[in-house]
């Protein structure tokens, strides 16, 4: 997005420029705006909000001011100096372009060992809001991108958003051709924005290089970078919602919207429009145990489809990306951070199958040595005994028989304080991939205890992993 | 021999015409008055009856198209808030202006200075324009009590369509954020100050 450099370029300066009394001033309550630091514990120290809005708060002003200064009596400077501080306030007060910044800070949460002492807090408010833009900006920014007005383009479009996404916002509209679609709309120039900072933060933590954690903080830094990249276009979510789609059948009542690709760019992503309620207005229609442990076997379905189906982890799990419908479907959406494993953690996930399926001990440990790089005769220190008890936990509904009661609040909190303790001891530094099962556990968990579930999920997963392939011929025996 | 009036529309409808062809084609820098006079199929000198300068030429394209703008605007105008009404109003215009969106520099420069003895044509467009803002501002039920007021908003305006000529972002998209919140900001301000005194924050 713009900066101040390019903004000063552009604004046309008058020739000869004289001092301007308040100038010094000026600057530093700017840089003092600018300089408020993001709300993310740690990253305080390192990283600034660039303050774009700031900027060109001063830019303008500036200008502004040259011209009035000249000439002006020293009431009029005064007068001037009220509303000026008027204009401070307000801006301070701004929020513009907190959303990318956010969406940053919300992907550094998927990296809990950086904040630990915030973590708790950073996990319940993991949706962070883009701008919201009025209808006048989504109609320009439409005409840009899809080369038409909204009004001519679609059969329909409603002027106000009905959701809130975290880069921009969704609109419900027609089509020519009849459909009901959602279209998520972008906000101008954020992902650029969003892109830019997070290649300015290897050098922002700099003063980290001589700290042990150093090559872990690039390598995850890095990768962030490259996955945010992915998630910021809407033709990448696009790809991967279609691709999503494609492994569900109409009798497996889980739906993923279509994407209209002649309505979609990297900005813009039209898909079906999928009527339904979110789990809290779903919760609050009081429907049977019954019915909410068929949706949640829906979900518990739909994360292994993903797995073990087409090597996807789908690391959101949070109620958003959840449709109930009305006729009992389950709606799927947002595929933007799901994750495609490459050769090497799918790998380490097939030889996790096997203490998973029989439940031993003795396999678990043997498999978490081989997670964390430990040889096989490591001795059980406090490290892997705890990473032990975190790992019973969370694999305790799918390696117990039977239905696994997900509102069990003691089992719930139990591994949530195995994890707080993994955090508090730095214990989870690994690889990216394992913030991201614990996110994904932690959503899926949550979900489900809201729904107060019962479900088969060991069922579930034994039919859905032999899309896999995998030889599973002497589990059998070594089942406890 | 005099000039009927008629006769003078329509020879400064050439120019213009010519010139906009020209500019597009040719560029701003490269298309001359000469060049343009011939296209218009008129002497150079009787070109300068009508424009002094080729600055002056832009200028009154840009104040047609802006014209244009107005109409577009008002038509589609719908009952919104101060910022998206503002917004609107400028986002009509980068669309009229497009086509001329390179040369508009030039033009830019001549109008922004409140005090500017700019040329006729470019002063002619600023009053213009902050007449359109006046009446938008008064719809909202926003009279301003002083002329900074208009000046700010002026300067804003120049500043985007100033920035929105150099931007190389894919579609322009860092314009419409930019304006975005440049009018947030100023709907903000104006807001702020047209409480009475009393019940303003203090610092
Ligand atoms: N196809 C759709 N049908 C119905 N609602 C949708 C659809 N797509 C998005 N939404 C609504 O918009 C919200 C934000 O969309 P989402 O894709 O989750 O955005 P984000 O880009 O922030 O991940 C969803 O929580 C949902 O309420």
């Amino acid at each position: 997005m713009a900066n101040v450099a390019d903004l000063l370029h552009a604004v046309p300066t008058d020739a000869d420029e004289p001092g301007l009394a308040g100038e010094t001033r000026l600057r530093e309550l700017f840089a003092r705006l600018s300089l408020r630091p993001v709300p993310t514990g740690t990253w305080r120290r390192f990283w600034r909000l660039g303050g774009l809005h700031a900027q060109i708060g001063l830019a303008y002003t500036m200008h502004w001011l040259r011209g009035w200064f000249q000439g002006a009596e020293r009431k009029q400077r005064d007068l001037a100096a009220t509303r000026l501080n008027a204009a401070f306030r307000l801006l301070e007060t701004m929020g513009y372009l907190r959303g990318a910044i956010m969406k940053v800070g919300q992907t550094l949460a998927n990296f809990p060992d950086f904040l630990p002492e915030e973590f708790v807090a950073t996990l319940e408010r993991l949706h962070f809001l883009a701008p919201p833009m009025h209808f006048a900006l989504v109609r320009e920014f439409l005409h840009n991108e899809l080369g038409g007005d909204p009004e001519d383009v679609f059969a329909s479009f409603e002027t106000e958003a009905f959701a809130a996404a975290s880069l921009g916002q969704v609109h419900r509209a027609r089509l020519k051709t009849g459909e009901l679609v959602a279209v998520k709309v972008q906000y101008p120039g954020i992902a650029r924005t969003i892109r830019a900072d997070v290649r300015g933060l290897v050098t922002l933590l700099w003063p980290l290089r001589l700290s042990r954690d150093w090559d872990s903080v690039k390598a995850r830094i890095e990768y962030i970078h490259r996955t945010l990249e992915l998630e910021t276009d809407y033709r990448n979510e696009a790809r991967l919602q279609e691709r999503v789609r494609s492994l569900f059948r109409e009798d497996d009542g889980i739906v993923v919207p279509r994407v209209f690709q002649e309505y979609s760019t990297h900005r813009v992503l039209t898909m079906e429009y999928l009527a339904g309620r979110h789990v809290h207005d779903y919760l609050a229609a009081g429907p049977t145990q019954d019915k909410r442990n068929r949706f949640a076997a829906k979900l518990v379905r739909s994360w292994y489809r993903l797995f073990y189906a087409a090597r996807l982890h789908h690391p959101d799990f949070h109620p958003g990306n959840f449709i109930f419908m009305d006729d009992g479907r389950l709606g799927l959406i947002d595929f933007g951070c799901v994750l495609e494993l490459e050769d090497e953690d799918w790998e380490l996930m097939g030889k996790s199958d096997r203490p998973l399926t029989t439940g031993r001990r003795d396999e678990r440990l043997a498999f978490l040595k081989e997670w964390l790089d430990l040889p096989s005769d490591a001795p059980e220190d406090d490290r892997l005994s705890l990473c032990d008890r975190y790992a019973e936990a969370c694999w305790k509904p799918r390696t117990a028989a039977g239905e696994f009661d997900f509102g069990d609040e003691q089992e719930f909190r139990r591994a949530f304080d195995l994890f707080i303790e993994m955090l508090r001891k730095r214990y989870t530094r690994g690889r990216p991939l394992d913030a991201f099962i614990s996110r994904w556990d932690f959503g899926s968990r949550s979900m489900l205890y809201r729904l107060q579930a019962r479900v088969d999920v060991r069922a579930i997963a034994e039919q859905e992993i032999a899309a896999t392939g995998w030889d599973r011929s002497d589990y059998a025996t070594l089942s406890n | 021999m005099r000039v009927s009036q008629q006769a003078k529309a329509s020879t400064r409808k050439r120019i213009l015409d010519s010139a906009r062809v020209l500019f597009v084609r040719e560029g701003f820098e490269h298309a001359t008055t000469r060049h343009i006079a011939r296209e218009a199929r008129i002497a150079a000198g009787t070109l300068f009856n009508y424009f002094p300068t080729k600055e002056a030429i832009a200028a009154a394209l840009v104040g047609e198209a802006l014209d244009a703008a107005q109409e577009d605007f008002e038509r589609r105008r719908r009952r919104c808030s101060l910022e998206e009404d503002l917004f609107a109003q400028v986002a009509a215009g980068l669309r009229r202006l497009k086509p001329f969106r390179r040369f508009l520099r030039p033009v830019l420069q001549s109008t922004p200075h409140p005090a500017g003895v700019a040329d006729n044509e470019a002063a002619a467009i600023r009053g213009e324009q902050m007449e359109r803002v006046r009446r938008l501002l008064a719809e909202h039920g926003i009279e301003p009590e002083s002329p900074l007021t208009l000046q700010l908003y002026w300067t804003l305006y120049v500043g985007v369509l100033g920035f929105w000529t150099a931007d190389r972002s894919p579609k322009q998209e860092d314009t419409l954020a930019l304006l975005d919140q440049s009018l947030a900001m100023f709907a903000a301000w104006l807001r702020e100050t047209a409480r009475p005194e009393s019940q303003r924050s203090h610092n």
